[in-house]
C-alpha cells in the first residue's frame, strides 16, 4: 500500500522538477515533498511507526531512496538553473571590443630625437661622454680655438651668423670639442650632438639650421689606423650593418691630417649606381687626427696625447634612413608629417 | 678649377694615365674631383676648308655651300652664317647627313664656339690654312674640375703647374718646370715702384713692354682658356689669364702710356676714394682697401680687379705688366666688402708665393714673344719686395711618423715622396729627417710635422693603413644628467599624447610684440636670413603658437611639445675685450593641446595631468595673466617649493577657432630639483581611518587652497587629503559652493581612537570656523 504510493510520489515529484522552470517552482517542489510538515515524503514517514515491523524495514530503505533521489534531482536541477542564469547574465554583458580605447593616443618623438637617442646610447655603450655646447658660441671657439683665425679662407666655408655684440650663432659643434678638453682634460671620449646654423637659403635640400654630432678620442698614441678601425666600427653600429669606409685628403683646420670619409654605397654595394654617381663611394663625413694646434690651445701638450676627431651631419642620416625629400619638413611643425614617427 | 688634361701633360714627363684613372687617383691622394668634360670633342674630326660656291635656298636664312673639305672629298652642306662665302676658308666637321630646309647637308661649318674653341658664335671660323689641315694644332681634351672647396689651403694648386706636380708624383715620373728665369731682362727697373706696407704687399714685380701689338690671340690660347672655362679676350690679357692658370701668380697689365707718372703706389685707399673698374661698376673705397696707383689715383684694386681707364685696348702701344703678391686676408676682405670675388683674388687669398711674381714675369717675356710679334722689354724687371727669412727647417723622427699613420713607410719612400713635392730632405740623425719647405707650401699650408704625416700619408695611400682597434683604458663615462632628464621628459610627453616638434631658434621683432616681450631685449642675429629672423627667441612658446596655428588647418584636435633652449641676453654689457658674454641659454619645455570644440576646460586639466606625470605632486597657483594668456586661466606652476613653470590658455584672440592649452616649464631648474635620492619608509602596520568634510565657500575660491588649510590643520597623524567633489545650487545659496575632501589619518605606532579621530576632525573644523569657513559635517 505504502510502497505504491512512495513510488508513485517518487516518480511524480521527479516529472515536476524536470519540467521545473524557475527557483521558486523547484523550491515549491522541494517544500512539497521535503517540507518538515507538510513534505508528502515526510508524512509518508509519520506513517512509519503504523506499519508491522516486518514491513518497515523494506518502507524505510524504499522511502530513503526516494528521498535520496529527490534530493539529487533538486541539487542537480538547481545547479542546472544556476548556471544558465549565470550564461544570461555573462551574455547580457556582450561588448564590442573592436571600438577604440578611449584617451589619448600615444605621441611622437621627432626623428632627430630618434637619431640622436640612437647615437647617444652607442657611444656612450663604447665609453664616450656625451657634453652639450650652447647654440651661441664665441668667435674664439667657434673659429680661433679650432685653428680658424679670422684671416682663415675656410671662413667663408663656414656662411655665420652673427650676433650684435659680437659672438654668433655656432656653425659647427666642433666648439664643443674645445670645451669637452677644457672640461675634462687627457685623456677622453666624448660626443656633442646638436643644432648648428649656417647662412643659407632654404630649399628642399639645404636648411640654415641643422644637426651635427662632433666626436673626439684623445688618449696616447692615437694613429690614423684607429680612426680607421672605430670609423668603421661606429658606422657599422650606424648603419646596422657591415660598411667598408675609405679615407681620401680633406681640409679641415682643426685636424691634421684632415679626410674626407667615404662609405662604400649601400645601395649598389660598391658596383656603382645613381646614388653614389657612379663612384661606388658617398661621401659620409669629415675627420683627422686633432691638429696639434688645437691641443695646445685647449691645454693639452700635443707631443703627450694625440687623438682623432670627427663630424657626422645627423639631420642628412636622418634623411637618409627615413627616405625624407625635404629637409624642411623638419623644422616644419606639420603634424602630417611628424606622426610618422 | 678647371684643369686641362692636355696642359698638365705638358709638365708631366710620359703621362701615360688615362684622365679617367688620373682623376681616381688626385682624388685619393690630393684633392677631390668633381668630374671630367670633354672639351673640344670636334677637333680631332674638323679640318680647315674651302668654300667653293654658295646659293640661297629660298624661304630660308641658310644657304647651300658646297666645300672642299680635303681628305673628306667635296661636300655640301647647309649653313646659316652670315660670313658663309665662296673662297672662304673655314672648318669643316664631319657630323652625319640631315635633311636642312629640305637639303641633304653632310657635315657642318663650324663657328669657333661649336668647336669649343672660344666663344664666337656669330659666324664660321675664317681661318689661315691649308685644306685638311688640323684646326689650329688644337686636339680634344679632358677638363678635370676640382671642388675648390678642397684646395682652399693649397695655394699652388691654383694653377696647372702645382697640380701637375701632384701627377708627378703621385705616379712617379718627372716633372717639367715651364718657367726659363733667364729670359728676364737684367738691368735698372722700366718703372718705380713704391710700397707703402709690405705686410699689405709683401712683392711688387713688373715689366715694362713696348712695341706691342694688341690683336685677337691663336686659336691655341683662346681654345686653351675657353676649355677650363676663362672667356679669351686680346693677346695681352690672355697671356696674363694662360700665367695665372698656369703658375697660379695673377697679372694685370696696364695700358703705359695712359698712366701719370712714372711710379706705381701701392697703398691703402683714401677715405672715399673712387675706382673705376674694369667691370665698369664704380666703387667706393676707404682705407682697408689696398689700390695700386699712379700720380693721378688708382688704377686697380690690389688683388682684385683692374681699372677701366687704364686698360688695355685696341691702340695700346706699351704695356705695363704688373705681377705682385698681397697679404690674403686683406684681399678677402676687400673682395667680401665689395661683393667681388675675381679669379686673382680667390687666388691671392690662398697666401701666394711671394717667390712666384718673377717666375711668371718670365713665363709672360716667353710668350709675348710669340703673341706680339715685335714686343720689346724696356729696362729690367721693377721688384720692390720684403724680407722674408726662410723658414726653419722641420724635424721629422720617422718613429714618430709610424706612430701617427699607424704603419711603417720606409725611409726611402718617405725621402722620394718628400723629394718629388719639392720638399728638400736631409738626415742629419740617423732617423730624423730634416725637411725644407718649397716656397709655395710655406705660406700657410705647412710649418709643422703634423702636415708632413700627411703628405707622406697620402702619397703612400690611406688604403695601405691597416685599421687598427685603439686600446685605450676601460673608463665608465662621466654622466650627462640634464641631457638624461630631457630625454625622460620626451618620452613622458610623447606616451601622454604629445607630438614633439622643432622649431627655428628665431623670432620676429613682429611675433615678439604679439607676446608682449620688448625685441630690444632680445638677442639680434646682424645678418639674418631674413628680416624675420632677426631676434633669437626668449621663449618657445610662439613657435608653439605657429604649430598650433598651422595645425588647426588639418586637425580638430592635437598635443604638441617642444624641449629647446631660450636664449637670453646676459644683463652685463661687454666683457674686457669689447665682446658681448654669452647669453644664458636655458632648456625648457613647452607643450600644448588644442581642441576646436572644446571650452578649453578639459584641455587645461589635460595638460596639467602631463604635467604632474614629469613633476609628481606639484601645485598650480593661479597667477595674473599676461596679455597673450586668457585672463582668468594663467598659473605659475609649482614643485618642490620652486616656481618652476607656467599653465594657462592662450588668450583666445590668440586662436582662430578653439582653444589651446599650454605648459611651460624651465626644465633645467625641474632637473635640478628632480635629483633626490628615493627613501623607503616602512608600510604601516596599523590601519587607518577615513573620514569627510565638506567645506562651504565662495564660488571662486581655489580648492588648492582650502585643501592647504585643512591639512594644516590636521596636523603630523594626516597621511592624505584628497578632493573628492565640488558643489553649487540649492541649498547653497548663489556665489557659494562646497567642498568635500576626504582625509586618512593614522600613526605608524598604534591604531587611532575614535575619540583620537574626533580630535583630529574637530580641530580642523574649528581652525577653518577661525578662518571663517562653514562646515558641513
Amino acid at each position: 500500500m505504502l510502497d505504491g504510493r512512495i513510488q508513485e510520489l517518487e516518480s511524480s515529484l521527479l516529472a515536476r522538477i524536470t519540467s521545473a522552470r524557475s527557483a521558486e517552482e523547484l523550491e515549491a517542489v522541494r517544500v512539497e515533498a521535503l517540507g518538515r510538515k507538510e513534505g508528502a515524503l515526510t508524512l509518508i514517514g509519520k506513517e512509519m511507526g503504523k506499519l508491522a515491523p516486518e514491513d518497515r524495514k523494506r518502507v524505510g530503505a524504499l522511502l530513503n531512496g526516494a528521498k535520496q533521489k529527490i534530493e539529487a534531482a533538486l541539487e542537480s536541477k538547481g545547479r542546472q538553473m544556476a548556471d544558465a542564469g549565470l550564461r544570461v547574465r555573462l551574455d547580457a554583458e556582450w561588448i564590442d571590443l573592436t571600438l577604440p580605447a578611449p584617451g589619448p593616443r600615444r605621441g611622437h618623438l621627432h626623428p632627430m630625437t630618434h637619431i640622436q637617442r640612437e647615437l647617444e646610447e652607442l657611444f656612450v655603450s663604447m665609453g664616450f661622454t656625451v657634453l652639450d655646447g650652447p647654440e651661441v658660441e664665441t668667435e674664439y671657439r667657434n673659429f680661433d680655438a679650432l685653428n680658424i683665425p679670422a684671416t682663415h679662407p675656410a671662413r667663408d666655408a663656414q656662411d655665420t651668423f652673427w650676433l650684435e655684440g659680437g659672438n654668433l650663432l655656432r656653425t659647427h659643434t666642433s666648439p664643443v670639442q674645445v670645451r669637452g678638453m677644457e672640461k675634462l682634460g687627457p685623456p677622453l671620449r666624448m660626443i656633442a650632438p646638436g643644432r648648428v646654423f649656417r647662412n643659407e637659403s632654404v630649399d628642399a635640400s639645404h636648411e640654415h639650421t641643422f644637426y651635427q654630432i662632433e666626436g673626439m678620442m684623445v688618449d696616447r698614441n692615437i694613429s690614423v689606423a684607429h680612426l680607421l678601425y672605430f670609423m668603421r666600427i661606429m658606422l657599422t653600429a650606424i648603419f646596422h650593418r657591415d660598411v667598408n669606409v675609405r679615407l681620401r685628403p680633406g681640409y679641415f683646420p682643426f685636424v691634421e691630417p684632415g679626410f674626407e670619409l667615404d662609405l662604400q654605397c649601400l645601395l649598389c654595394g660598391g658596383s656603382g649606381c645613381p646614388v653614389c654617381k657612379q663612384s661606388g663611394w658617398v661621401e659620409q663625413m669629415g675627420c683627422g687626427l686633432v691638429h696639434p694646434n688645437v691641443l695646445r690651445m685647449s691645454g693639452i701638450d700635443p707631443e703627450e696625447w694625440s687623438g682623432f676627431a670627427f663630424g657626422l651631419g645627423i639631420t642628412r642620416l636622418a634623411m637618409m634612413r627615413y627616405g625624407i625629400d625635404d629637409i624642411r619638413l623638419l623644422q616644419g611643425g606639420d603634424l602630417r608629417f611628424l606622426e610618422q614617427f | 678649377m678647371k684643369f686641362s688634361y692636355n696642359w698638365i701633360r705638358e709638365f708631366v714627363e710620359d703621362l701615360d694615365c688615362a684622365p679617367g684613372a688620373l682623376e681616381k687617383l688626385v682624388t685619393m691622394k690630393t684633392a677631390e674631383c668633381e668630374g671630367i668634360e670633354v672639351a673640344g670633342a670636334l677637333l680631332d674630326r674638323a679640318c680647315a676648308a674651302r668654300v667653293e660656291s654658295v646659293e640661297p635656298i629660298p624661304n630660308s636664312h641658310n644657304v647651300k655651300a658646297v666645300v672642299d673639305a680635303g681628305r673628306y672629298g667635296r661636300k655640301t652642306v647647309v649653313c646659316g652664317a652670315p660670313n658663309c662665302r665662296a673662297g672662304l676658308i673655314t672648318a669643316y666637321a664631319p657630323i652625319g647627313k640631315k635633311v636642312v630646309n629640305g637639303v641633304e647637308s653632310d657635315g657642318m661649318l663650324a663657328s669657333g664656339a661649336e668647336l669649343g674653341l672660344n666663344r664666337d658664335h656669330a659666324g664660321i671660323l675664317e681661318l689661315d690654312a691649308q685644306v685638311g689641315a688640323p684646326i689650329g694644332g688644337c686636339v680634344p681634351d679632358s677638363i678635370i674640375e676640382i671642388d675648390n672647396k678642397s684646395i682652399t689651403h693649397r695655394p699652388d694648386l691654383w694653377g696647372h703647374l702645382g697640380m701637375a706636380r701632384e701627377v708627378a708624383a703621385i705616379l712617379g715620373h718627372a716633372l717639367k718646370d715651364p718657367v726659363r728665369p733667364d729670359l728676364l731682362p737684367q738691368g735698372a727697373g722700366g718703372i718705380r715702384i713704391q710700397i707703402e706696407d709690405l705686410d699689405l704687399c709683401p712683392r711688387y714685380s713688373a715689366l715694362v713692354f713696348e712695341n706691342v701689338t694688341v690683336q685677337p690671340s691663336p686659336l691655341w690660347l683662346q681654345y686653351r682658356l675657353t676649355a677650363i672655362g676663362v672667356n679669351p679676350i686680346n693677346n695681352i690679357v690672355d697671356m696674363t689669364n694662360h700665367v695665372m692658370a698656369e703658375l697660379a701668380q695673377p697679372m694685370h697689365a696696364f695700358d703705359a702710356d695712359l698712366l701719370k707718372g712714372g711710379t706705381i703706389f701701392i697703398r691703402p685707399a683714401k677715405a672715399g676714394e673712387r675706382f673705376r673698374a674694369l667691370n665698369e661698376e664704380e666703387y667706393t673705397l676707404d682705407p682697408s682697401n689696398l689700390v695700386i696707383a699712379d700720380a693721378a689715383g688708382a688704377i686697380a684694386l690690389g688683388g682684385v680687379i683692374g681699372g677701366l681707364d687704364s686698360a688695355i685696348g685696341d691702340k695700346t702701344t706699351r704695356v705695363v705688366l704688373e705681377s705682385a703678391n698681397f697679404l690674403g686676408s686683406s684681399i678677402r676682405r676687400t673682395s667680401s666688402a665689395i661683393k667681388l670675388r675675381t679669379d686673382a683674388s680667390m687666388r691671392f687669398e690662398k697666401a701666394q708665393d711671394p717667390a712666384n711674381t718673377v717666375r711668371g714675369l718670365a713665363r709672360a717675356v716667353e710668350l709675348l714673344q710669340e703673341l706680339s710679334p715685335g714686343i720689346r722689354v724696356a729696362g729690367g724687371v721693377a721688384d720692390q719686395k720684403k724680407d722674408i727669412p726662410a723658414p726653419p727647417p722641420i724635424e721629422l723622427p720617422l718613429d714618430w711618423l709610424e706612430r701617427k699613420l699607424g704603419r711603417a713607410v720606409e725611409p726611402a719612400e718617405v725621402r722620394r715622396i718628400l723629394g718629388q713635392l719639392a720638399f728638400g730632405v736631409s738626415e742629419p740623425k740617423r732617423g730624423v729627417f730634416s725637411v725644407t719647405v718649397p716656397s709655395w707650401r710655406a705660406t700657410k699650408d705647412i710649418s709643422i710635422k703634423d702636415d708632413l704625416v700627411e703628405e707622406v700619408g697620402r702619397m703612400v695611400g690611406y688604403d695601405s693603413i691597416t685599421p687598427q682597434a685603439p686600446l685605450v683604458p676601460t673608463a665608465v663615462p662621466p654622466e650627462n644628467a640634464e641631457r638624461r632628464f630631457q630625454h625622460q621628459a620626451r618620452q613622458i610627453f610623447a606616451d601622454q599624447g604629445f607630438t614633439e616638434v622643432y622649431n627655428y631658434s628665431f623670432l620676429s621683432e613682429d611675433t615678439a610684440r604679439i607676446f608682449g616681450f620688448d625685441p630690444a631685449a632680445h638677442v639680434r642675429v646682424t645678418n639674418p636670413i631674413a628680416s624675420d629672423q632677426a631676434l633669437l627667441r626668449t621663449s618657445l612658446q610662439p613657435g608653439i603658437w605657429k604649430n598650433i596655428t598651422e595645425n588647426q588647418k588639418h586637425r580638430d584636435t592635437f598635443r604638441v611639445f617642444e624641449i629647446g633652449l631660450e636664449i637670453h641676453k646676459p644683463e652685463v654689457d661687454l666683457t674686457a675685450e669689447g665682446i658681448l658674454d654669452l647669453p644664458d641659454e636655458i632648456v625648457h619645455l613647452v607643450a600644448a593641446l588644442y581642441d576646436r570644440d572644446s571650452d578649453g576646460v578639459t584641455g587645461l586639466f589635460e595638460i596639467k595631468r602631463a604635467a604632474e606625470c614629469l613633476l609628481p605632486g606639484a601645485r598650480v597657483c593661479p597667477a595674473e595673466a599676461r596679455s597673450f594668456e586668457h585672463p582668468a586661466r594663467a598659473a605659475d606652476v609649482q614643485w618642490r617649493g620652486e616656481t618652476v613653470g607656467r599653465l594657462f590658455e592662450l588668450h583666445p584672440s590668440l586662436v582662430e577657432a578653439g582653444r589651446a592649452a599650454v605648459l611651460d616649464l624651465d626644465l633645467q631648474a625641474v632637473e635640478r630639483l628632480a635629483a633626490v635620492e628615493t627613501k623607503y619608509t616602512p608600510i604601516r602596520r596599523y590601519p587607518s581611518s577615513a573620514f569627510d568634510l565638506s567645506v562651504i565657500a565662495g564660488l571662486r575660491e581655489q580648492v588648492g587652497k582650502l585643501e592647504s588649510a585643512i591639512a594644516s590643520f590636521a596636523g603630523p597623524l594626516l597621511e592624505s587629503i584628497q578632493f573628492v567633489r565640488e558643489y553649487s545650487g540649492p541649498p547653497f545659496e548663489a556665489g557659494r559652493k562646497s567642498v568635500t575632501f576626504r582625509l586618512t589619518v593614522g600613526s605608524a605606532e598604534r591604531t587611532l581612537s575614535s575619540e583620537e579621530v574626533g580630535t583630529i576632525r574637530g580641530g580642523i573644523i574649528d581652525g577653518m570656523r577661525e578662518l571663517g569657513y562653514e562646515l558641513r559635517v
